[in-house]
């Protein structure tokens, strides 16, 4: 009965629910957001250059002009045949450009998913991204085994949070999925009562 | 080559004319959305909306008013940080957390 709550409070709820908080914000605020969420089952190739193309283009897509030096590096690259893409370190410029005069929120979701190599190069971006940029905001999830990789790579920049569902999440959860339940007639008041009276205090993970 | 080769030559030739008329009248919204698709194919809004839709309302709502995300989000320091980065994370078992 319990296993539906396996997807109780999983990184990408945690990233979906600060992704929509700062967009309700970011529209006083005339911010930026962008994220990206990793995906072990797509087949298309997550590396750098990829991650943080996706997370210019909706920061750009946001911009009333596109930049100068980004229609220019466009027209430049258009005249090569087949449009030769942006290289990382341009990508990271442009960003970095864009984030020095408007708030942009950089939301990245189950960075343990993203191969370690292609990892480490985008901690290292994401450092350079916020040099030299006052606007720049990053918010990442992942689980705990890459904790210290980000503290070393963000080092002076990151703080971070652990997630563990709250008694009161559960409670929430379950009214939520009992309302959902295609055999309505077959919960009972009580029922639904005594299921929710016997969720412990402490969450414990396997 | 036969007439009907000759005529389809016309026919694309013409093609590449009316082709090259538009791209010269080209807007500055057109030139826009070529340059979004061309920093990249993908769309990864659509995921955010799928996961958007099978969140439940309230839960995990308490970060808000968590230290750290305070701190994130007004940019202040607070111990290692300087306020411009935050990470969360679960434990091995997030995803897979169940009751006991």
């Amino acid at each position: 009965m319990l296993e539906g709550s396996k997807a109780l409070l999983i990184s990408c709820d945690i990233s979906s629910l600060v992704i929509d908080t700062l967009c309700k914000q970011a529209v006083d605020e005339n911010a930026a957001v962008a994220c990206f969420y990793f995906d072990f089952a797509t087949h298309e190739e997550q590396s750098p250059a990829v991650i943080l193309g996706s997370v210019l283009k909706q920061v750009v897509y946001g911009l009333e002009e596109v930049p100068e030096r980004i229609v220019k590096a466009f027209r430049d690259r258009e005249k090569v045949i087949g449009g030769q893409s942006l290289a990382l370190a341009e990508i990271v410029e442009f960003l970095q450009d864009i984030s020095s005069s408007r708030r942009t929120f950089i939301c990245i979701d189950a960075l343990d998913e993203c191969p370690p190599t292609h990892r480490v190069q985008l901690l290292d971006s994401l450092y350079q991204t916020l040099q030299n940029s006052s606007g720049a905001r990053i918010f990442l999830t992942g689980r705990q085994h890459i904790l210290g990789e980000v503290d070393k790579h963000l080092a002076g920049r990151v703080a971070s949070r652990s997630i563990i569902p709250t008694k009161e999440d559960i409670i929430i959860f379950l009214q939520a999925k009992l309302k959902e339940d295609t055999m309505q007639d077959a919960m009972e008041e009580s029922l639904e009562k005594e299921i929710i009276e016997s969720i412990p205090e402490t969450v414990s993970e396997v | 080559m036969s007439p009907h080769h000759i005529k389809d030559n016309i026919n694309s030739f013409n093609a590449s004319i009316s082709f090259n008329n538009v791209s010269n009248n080209y807007t500055m919204a057109d030139e826009k959305s070529e340059i979004l698709a061309w920093l990249s194919p993908l769309g990864p809004q659509r995921r955010h909306k799928d996961i958007r839709t099978r969140r439940v309302d309230k839960v995990g709502d308490w970060l808000f008013q968590t230290e750290e995300y305070r701190n994130w989000i007004g940019g202040i320091q607070g111990g290692k940080s300087d306020g411009s980065a935050l990470f969360c994370y679960g434990g091995p078992g997030v995803g897979k957390t169940y009751i006991r």
